[in-house]
């Protein structure tokens, strides 16, 4: 017959204080429930807040402003080198440049087939965040065409208020290639005219952006000025509702487009309750951990004539603290198989009856919580092993 | 398989009893299969010195040895694999797990590291306490608990049995059961035998006869 447990079994006081038992059993089921539960939940509401701001690319591209206020108005709002340093060397920004502005008058008129005249303004941004880039968006000293991207935004506005109002011909998305409007640009240095040719519309820069070798050029040639430090900075993320990337720029009173964050606002709200309630999860299990060490000690304790009986009869003490340790193995992991199958049932009524059953979320848990699962199974029976064995030890 | 004792002292004995002694503060060693009776007055450190032997107190100068292991420095494996397996003891003070069986007592050891066929009722029978086996050990007289402590030290294999005043309570009769039951596992085991008690036991022929 194999030596086992049930061989030294009549010698421990195992069934004394069954109530603190029971109440650590249930307390570390309610605690690892409550972790699990929390961690699918933050899980669920990544999933959710991705889903719900779809992508054209891998990443998202967003410009920021410095905040203006009644008490810093008049104030430069500029980015410094160091600032914009600053924003790159973020983590969890993958790229930033600034949107230079040009430092002369720009009037734009329509030529012939469209009367009108308008005062506008020019930007420039490296290409590598322009998601429309033609080939001809290119501009060399002597050039008297220049080539123009602007927001798919001014389109649609021209033809929807801008053009009915002065009873101008609307124009589509095909068409806008062949207009040459009229770029009238004046400085200190004079006046010069060139062609503005409408190479490309732009989903993604709100702006009227010509190539910046042009703008650095005409800054420096009508206006004597350089061009300086940009007043808005574009940035390119992998994802705008990242909590850490809300935090940056709350934390740097940044101003950003609202919407483009929303979901990343409500997020952070949920995440920071969903961490609570995980933190809060973490400590009950500690709770129950404790209470359990507790009723563990004290049976060792009472046992303690009998166990020293043991190991003074030839009973090694390895073999004793794994032999006793064994023996709640199997309660651990009954405890935490249970908590499993309810986060799994909680996971499918959350996918099925609140979110009627949404394709984007899976109505299974994540494999993050069956690895948080096996974790702490693995340091339940290691802490129980460790508070066992040091027990016996010294005994 | 040899026990080796080097200059042994207990730190707390008088220097007088030290200097009248056989084994403290000399060299000295047991030979397996060889039959020691060892005699010792009271007060002349027996109990500690079957202690020192099992590992069980360290509070001496000297050394002892269970062939090349120096016992005071083996680790709790290491003595627990000692006392399964090369040592077996019946302590004066018996030991015994008092709130359970006879037989609970003598298979918790059995089952540790057991020698031979489980014959654990025959000796009971042999010793006169079979009908002992179901009853609690603390309400058995000290004679009966000196028998359980006998059969028990004999569950298993060990080459040296060491035995602290394993007659006091038992009738010359019982004892002589005792002993030869004892002689014949030794036997069995071709171990050896250190009997220690207050005056010479009449009926065990020592090879040797040391004083302490």
């Amino acid at each position: 017959m194999a030596l086992s447990f049930k061989n030294i079994a009549p010698f421990l006081v195992i069934d004394e204080n069954k109530t603190s038992r029971l109440f650590s059993y249930f307390g570390l089921g309610i605690g690892v429930l409550l972790l699990l539960c929390s961690v699918q939940l933050y899980i669920n509401i990544n999933q959710l807040m991705k889903e719900r701001n779809p992508k054209k690319s891998n990443y998202d591209f967003i410009s920021i402003t410095k905040r203006i206020t009644d008490q810093n108005m008049g104030q430069d709002h500029s980015f410094t080198a160091a600032d914009l340093q600053d924003i790159k060397s973020q983590r969890f920004i993958s790229d930033a440049t600034p949107l230079l502005a040009n430092k002369f008058i720009v009037s734009a008129s329509g030529g012939p087939a469209l009367p009108f005249t308008t005062d506008i303004f020019l930007e420039a941004i490296d290409n590598d965040f322009i998601d429309t880039i033609p080939p001809s968006f290119k501009w060399k000293e002597g050039d008297n065409v220049v080539p123009i991207i602007i927001s798919s935004d001014y389109l649609e506005l021209y033809n929807t208020v801008f053009a009915p109002s002065r009873d101008l011909p609307q124009i589509s998305q095909n068409t806008v290639g062949a207009l040459m409007l009229e770029l009238e640009c004046s400085g200190v240095f004079g006046t010069k005219i060139f062609k503005g040719n409408i190479v490309a519309l732009s989903d993604r820069i709100n702006s009227v952006i010509v190539p910046k070798n042009f703008l650095e050029w005409a800054n420096r040639s009508i206006a004597n000025l350089p061009s300086g430090n940009a007043t808005r900075v574009y940035i390119k993320t992998t994802d705008a509702n990242n909590v850490a990337f809300l935090d940056y720029l709350q934390s740097k009173d940044y101003q950003v487009n609202k919407d483009k964050t929303r979901f990343g606002r409500v997020k952070q709200v949920l995440q920071a309750v969903v961490s609570g309630l995980g933190i809060f999860a973490i400590l009950v299990i500690l709770l129950a951990m404790m209470l359990f060490s507790f009723y563990l000690q004290l049976m060792i304790a009472r046992s303690k004539d009998n166990l020293q009986l043991l190991l003074t009869l030839g009973y090694s003490p390895g073999w004793l603290s794994n032999t006793v340790s064994k023996k709640w193995v199997p309660v651990y992991v009954t405890i935490i198989v249970v908590a499993l199958t309810a986060t799994q049932a909680f996971q499918y009524f959350f996918q099925q009856g609140f979110l009627n059953g949404r394709d984007d979320l899976s109505p299974y848990i994540h494999w993050t919580i069956l690895a948080i699962a096996f974790i702490l199974i693995i340091l339940c029976i290691g802490v129980n092993y460790r508070l066992i064995k040091r027990a016996l030890f010294n005994l | 398989m040899q026990i080796i004792i080097k200059k042994l002292a207990p730190v707390f004995l008088e220097k007088e009893k030290i200097a009248q002694s056989d084994i403290w503060n000399k060299d000295i060693s047991f030979n397996k299969g060889e039959k020691i009776q060892l005699v010792a007055p009271s007060g002349s450190g027996k109990t500690s010195f079957v202690h020192f032997l099992y590992g069980m107190r360290k509070d001496y100068t000297g050394a002892a040895f269970l062939n090349d292991s120096e016992i005071s420095k083996m680790n709790a494996e290491q003595t627990a694999a000692m006392r399964s397996n090369q040592m077996s003891i019946v302590f004066q003070d018996l030991r015994l797990f008092t709130e359970h069986s006879a037989m609970e007592n003598i298979a918790v050891k059995r089952v540790l590291n057991p020698f031979g066929e489980d014959s654990i009722t025959e000796m009971a029978e042999r010793l006169g306490i079979a009908s002992k086996l179901k009853q609690h050990a603390g309400i058995c007289s000290y004679g009966e608990r000196q028998r359980i402590a006998i059969i028990r030290a004999l569950q298993q294999p060990f080459d040296f049995i060491v035995l602290d005043e394993p007659f006091s309570h038992l009738d010359e009769a019982n004892s002589k059961k005792a002993l030869a039951l004892i002689e014949e596992e030794v036997v069995k085991r071709g171990a050896g035998i250190i009997l220690a008690d207050l005056e010479p036991v009449s009926f065990y022929k020592a090879d040797r006869t040391i004083h302490l």
